[in-house]
């Protein structure tokens, strides 16, 4: 695969690993990854947003034991450490969709270094997920 | 395998996906073509993960083997 492009709404804890893995794990063997952070999951392109998030609902009392289960399968368990090694693979680019990042309060000030910046969502669809080979949507 | 000549064993027991294809990616990386790259794991997902990791990107799985839930992969640097 040559590309993937990634678009992440949900920012529970436990949810956010999954498009995190798949994207590791396909640049990891040189795929190109374009993700979009749309609405709440856009704070975890900050750090502050990264740090804060949890497992929500009914699974929220697992925190701890989903937390130590990441740590065992070799992953930072905090997002914005697996953000930057994501970043070292030299094949992800992070984007925040400029309507979250209006509403949800991310801005140049706050947006970690490792994102390579606030976007239009149609500038996304169409000249990354469209473009791209394979396209997901967590 | 007693004539097969391991370059490098990498060593995954106990982590799961992505990071036993994450740290193959980055092991094969560093060898020469024609090395040997030895993979332990445990996760049970590399059962199909390396083989077709390996047909994937042009390299040769060896051999494997199985021994009390501990994986073991042989795959020489083809390209």
């Amino acid at each position: 695969m040559k590309s993937l492009a990634i678009v992440v709404r949900d920012d529970a804890y436990d949810k956010i690993l999954t498009p995190l893995a798949f994207a590791y794990l396909t640049a990891s063997e040189g795929t190109q990854v374009d993700m979009l952070f749309v609405n709440w999951a856009v704070k975890a392109l900050t750090a502050d947003g990264a740090a804060s998030l949890h497992i929500d609902g009914r699974h929220a009392g697992d925190e701890a034991k989903v937390r130590e289960g990441v740590a065992k399968a070799g992953l930072p368990t905090d997002i914005y450490e697996i953000l930057k090694a994501l970043k070292s693979t030299g094949c992800v680019n992070f984007y925040a969709c400029s309507l979250a990042a209006a509403i949800f309060g991310v801005d140049d000030a706050n947006i970690i270094p490792e994102a390579s910046g606030i976007v239009g969502a149609a500038w996304f669809l169409n000249d990354k997920a469209a473009k791209a080979e394979h396209y997901q949507y967590f | 395998m007693s004539s097969m000549r391991v370059t490098t064993t990498l060593d995954t027991s106990g982590k799961c996906c992505p990071m036993p294809m994450v740290e193959t990616n980055k092991a094969i990386k560093a060898l020469a073509v024609g090395d040997v790259l030895e993979i332990v794991a445990t996760d049970v997902g590399t059962l199909k993960d390396i083989p077709s990791w390996c047909e994937r990107t042009g390299q040769t799985l060896l051999a494997s083997s199985e021994e009390d839930k501990v994986l073991r992969f042989y795959v020489r640097k083809d390209r």
